[in-house]
């Protein structure tokens, strides 16, 4: 049966905007998950409540608030406020690359071919006006790295919008911390003035509340993963990526609750994602695979080996400590924004970068590396070499580079993919 | 005063090794937001690392992959082949692909040679006008710098000292404005390629003999023939740029660049260092508020202006603007910056380069049809 690709159509002639596209494919899925796998449903219900916020804030009364990089959500969702995370557009769009091609070929006619397939994504999406949307704000700060800084302002100067930036310190000391604590006092009373509203601090405690059940949850599910054999498969660490959107929403603690309780009952039954048995435990050094996210599948299906983490960081979130304490809180914030998942070696030192992927190789035994490196990611595989002899030397393990796009399938099909992985399992894995 | 030595556009360490036998350090830096006074006011000489005639970069390379920008990896390149042979490295985060390099180069120095050389990264801030919390940050930034380089030499920094260094380099900036008047003539006496030669070799001498060439060269200038074969006044733009073979390659199709908006050209000349109380205070308002390049967030409308601007008083006639393959931080300027040069009726070819001329024949061409598209 032809696949119906009718929403897909709808985009490509720019009749469909890519909110209402991500909202109808949701519920798309969730109609099938009925059917078919009712006891999965909780894993598409955040993606649900995500891309339907998106959709309708504006519907029901509420500010519109795009943002990009590390910026603090919990004070935009203190305000009452829709935080509209940009990575999320392009990671959603992934899987189709005709979706992604058509916006990122917009973005090139603008900025180098060599730009990240996230932010060219997202100012694609711009320049054909497609969100579905018009924001009513824009926040974003100056990491992760030379795309978003190219990319962001440009988007600042096209949407005309009241905007925020945050000057993102380079290195991770106390220095930058209280920099970045005072930017978000600064950014309190700018959202104060934007929205006409003073802060509501029960509010803000609500937002942090949950944002710290998430993130403690968080760092229980990637504990699970230590497990041998790991109890969850790799997709679903994709899922991780949902909280720098969500993470003060009780929605997002919600599935990591799921989550956790998926992995725990697997535990003790013995079980993992490999159906003959975990051989092998694979550590993902660089981005996501989101445009090639089933290669997790067949890795785990034909050479019996979970990617058990990723080299995001999202193993232990940084956590409120004195939540009626507004300094303390804003310091918080700060360093969530420092620590945040995704920018790891990307916004700072390559030190810190080795730091973490020598923590993964300590805390969850891989015994397979792979640097499947998305390309317009060129500060990541700048540092490659002192992470890869950081594994080759402390754990003996070598590693494959094989040069991806998260975003842009066109770049390299999964077929390509799996035969390369393919090539390293069979002749330095399983040699 | 022979000035000659101005147009030996390759990295040149004649002078740093004189310096380095008195007994004196030289310290290597990357990107120009890096406060170089407070080095010559401690005795240091800086030196403008750059990648100038590196061919290939295989060592590099195997470091930051292909997926790195080449300039960069051309001057990972010299500084593991010795091609530089310093007492340290300082940069600031102008860009990833010089954080990388200087990370790479740290690394190895400190891991696999074993060697104990000083090395730095200071923070600067990408937001300046619009972030009245980035000076304060960016003056303990360089304060850290000042103390660690205080350690490392044994000799405090002297207000006074820095106070006639400032002087110097003022001096030398506006050296380099006045050889850029020679410029806005119908024929200049000097070429684009030449002018790229005499600012380049900056940073390969220490300021007063960089001074003392400046002032024979535009002692003689009167002396130099006037450019007679430019068919159309050119300003370059874009990413870092210290190949003066590019330049050539397009002059010989008839351009002529008679401006440039880039870091190795006229950017760190273009204002004067004012001391406004605090020496320390006034660096940091210097090099935060100078339109320089796009790294800085909030400066874009004015570095578009300044380039428009430019174009209207050096009678451009078109604009180049190249970007280095990997090259972001310079990609993404023409969204706002052509249509503002189409209003005021300059055109701008955009090119794709490496830090090598791989592309001669190619660039060659379009040269030429781009001439011949906007002479008068």
């Amino acid at each position: 049966m032809a696949k119906d690709t009718r929403l897909e159509d709808a985009v490509m002639r720019g009749e469909m905007s890519v909110f209402e596209f991500c909202c109808q494919k949701v519920e798309g899925q969730m109609e099938r998950m009925k059917e078919r796998n009712p006891d999965l449903l909780w894993t598409l219900e955040i993606q649900s409540v995500m891309w339907h916020n998106y959709r309708d804030a504006q519907k029901s009364g509420k500010k519109l608030v795009f943002f990009g990089g590390p910026v603090p959500v919990d004070i935009i969702v203190a305000f009452d406020c829709i935080p509209v995370y940009l990575d999320t557009v392009p990671i959603r769009l992934s899987p189709n690359p005709v979706l992604t091609g058509k916006f990122i070929d917009s973005a090139e006619k603008y900025v180098p071919q060599t730009t990240c397939g996230l932010c060219k994504t997202y100012l694609g999406t711009l320049l054909e006006d497609q969100y579905g949307s018009t924001p009513d704000a824009f926040v974003y700060s100056a990491v992760p790295c030379d795309s978003s800084r190219v990319v962001y302002p440009n988007m600042e100067r096209l949407m005309k919008v009241p905007t925020f930036s945050f000057d993102y310190p380079y290195r991770r000391d106390e220095r930058g911390l209280n920099y970045l604590a005072d930017q978000t006092e600064k950014f309190v009373e700018w959202m104060e003035d934007f929205t006409g509203k003073k802060l509501d601090w029960d509010k803000l405690k609500e937002a942090m509340t949950n944002s710290n059940r998430t993130y403690e949850l968080q760092g229980k599910c990637a504990d699970l993963r230590k497990h041998k054999p790991c109890p969850l498969p790799g997709r679903m660490l994709v899922l991780n990526g949902t909280s720098n959107a969500m993470a003060c929403f009780p929605e997002m603690g919600d599935l990591l609750q799921k989550e956790l309780e998926t992995g725990e009952m697997l535990i003790e039954l013995g079980m993992g994602p490999c159906v003959n048995g975990e051989k092998h435990r694979a550590a993902l050094l660089q981005n996501m695979l989101w445009s090639s996210s089933g290669v997790m599948d067949w890795l785990e299906r034909e050479y019996d080996t979970v990617a058990v983490m990723d080299a995001f960081g999202f193993q232990h979130g940084d956590l409120y400590q004195d939540l009626d304490n507004p300094r303390d809180c804003y310091l918080t914030m700060a360093k969530k924004m420092q620590n945040n998942p995704m920018i790891h070696g990307a916004a700072g030192p390559s030190e810190n970068f080795v730091y973490l992927v020598d923590k993964i190789f300590e805390d969850y035994e891989p015994d397979v590396s792979l640097f499947v490196g998305h390309i317009g990611c060129k500060h990541t595989w700048a540092s490659a070499k002192m992470v890869t002899d950081m594994i080759q030397n402390k754990y003996g393990i070598p590693s494959l580079y094989l040069d991806v796009d998260g975003i842009d399938g066109r770049y390299k099909s999964p077929d390509e993919i799996k035969a390369a992985i393919a090539e390293y399992m069979d002749t330095v894995v399983n040699k | 005063m022979d000035y000659q030595k101005l147009f030996e556009s390759g990295v040149n360490q004649e002078a740093v090794k004189a310096w380095r036998a008195q007994g004196k350090k030289a310290i290597g830096y990357i990107c120009c937001h890096v406060p170089v006074e407070i080095f010559e006011a401690m005795d240091i000489m800086p030196v403008r690392l750059r990648a100038t005639d590196c061919t290939e970069s295989p060592d590099a390379d195997t470091w930051m992959s292909t997926f790195s920008c080449s300039h960069a990896r051309g001057m990972l390149q010299y500084w593991m082949n010795g091609t530089y042979e310093l007492d340290g490295l300082v940069t600031s985060d102008g860009c990833m692909m010089a954080a990388r390099c200087f990370d790479n180069a740290e690394y190895q120095d400190k891991n696999i040679n074993k060697k104990n050389l000083f090395f730095k990264e200071i923070g600067a801030p990408r937001m300046y006008k619009t972030n009245s919390l980035a000076r304060a940050y960016y003056v303990e930034e360089i304060k850290g710098l000042v103390k660690d380089l205080e350690e490392f030499t044994g000799t405090k920094l002297d207000n006074e000292k820095l106070k006639t260094v400032i002087g110097k380099y003022n001096e030398v900036r506006a050296l380099i404005r006045e050889i850029y008047e020679l410029r806005k003539a119908d024929k200049p006496v000097i070429s684009g390629e030449d002018c790229l030669k005499i600012t380049l070799s900056y940073g390969d001498y220490p300021v007063d003999e960089y001074i003392e060439m400046l002032k024979a060269f535009l002692a003689d200038a009167k002396n130099r023939a006037p450019i007679e074969t430019g068919r159309a006044r050119l300003m370059l733009i874009g990413s870092a740029m210290d190949n003066p073979g590019y330049l050539k390659v397009i002059e010989d199709k008839g351009g002529l660049f008679v401006n440039d908006a880039i870091c190795h050209g006229s950017r760190p000349f273009a204002y004067d260092l004012e001391i406004k109380g605090d020496l320390i205070e006034s660096i940091a308002d210097y090099y935060l508020g100078r339109i320089l390049c796009p790294r800085m967030l909030d400066n874009r409308v004015e570095l578009q202006k300044m380039i428009v601007d430019t174009c209207k008083e050096f009678k451009v006639d078109g604009v180049v603007y190249q970007k280095m393959q990997y090259c972001e931080c310079w990609g993404g300027e023409s969204l706002f910056l052509e249509p503002d040069l189409k209003a005021i009726g300059v055109p701008m070819l955009q090119v794709e380069r490496e830090e090598h001329l791989a592309n001669a024949g190619q660039l060659a061409i379009r040269a030429e049809a781009f001439v011949e598209m906007i002479e008068k």
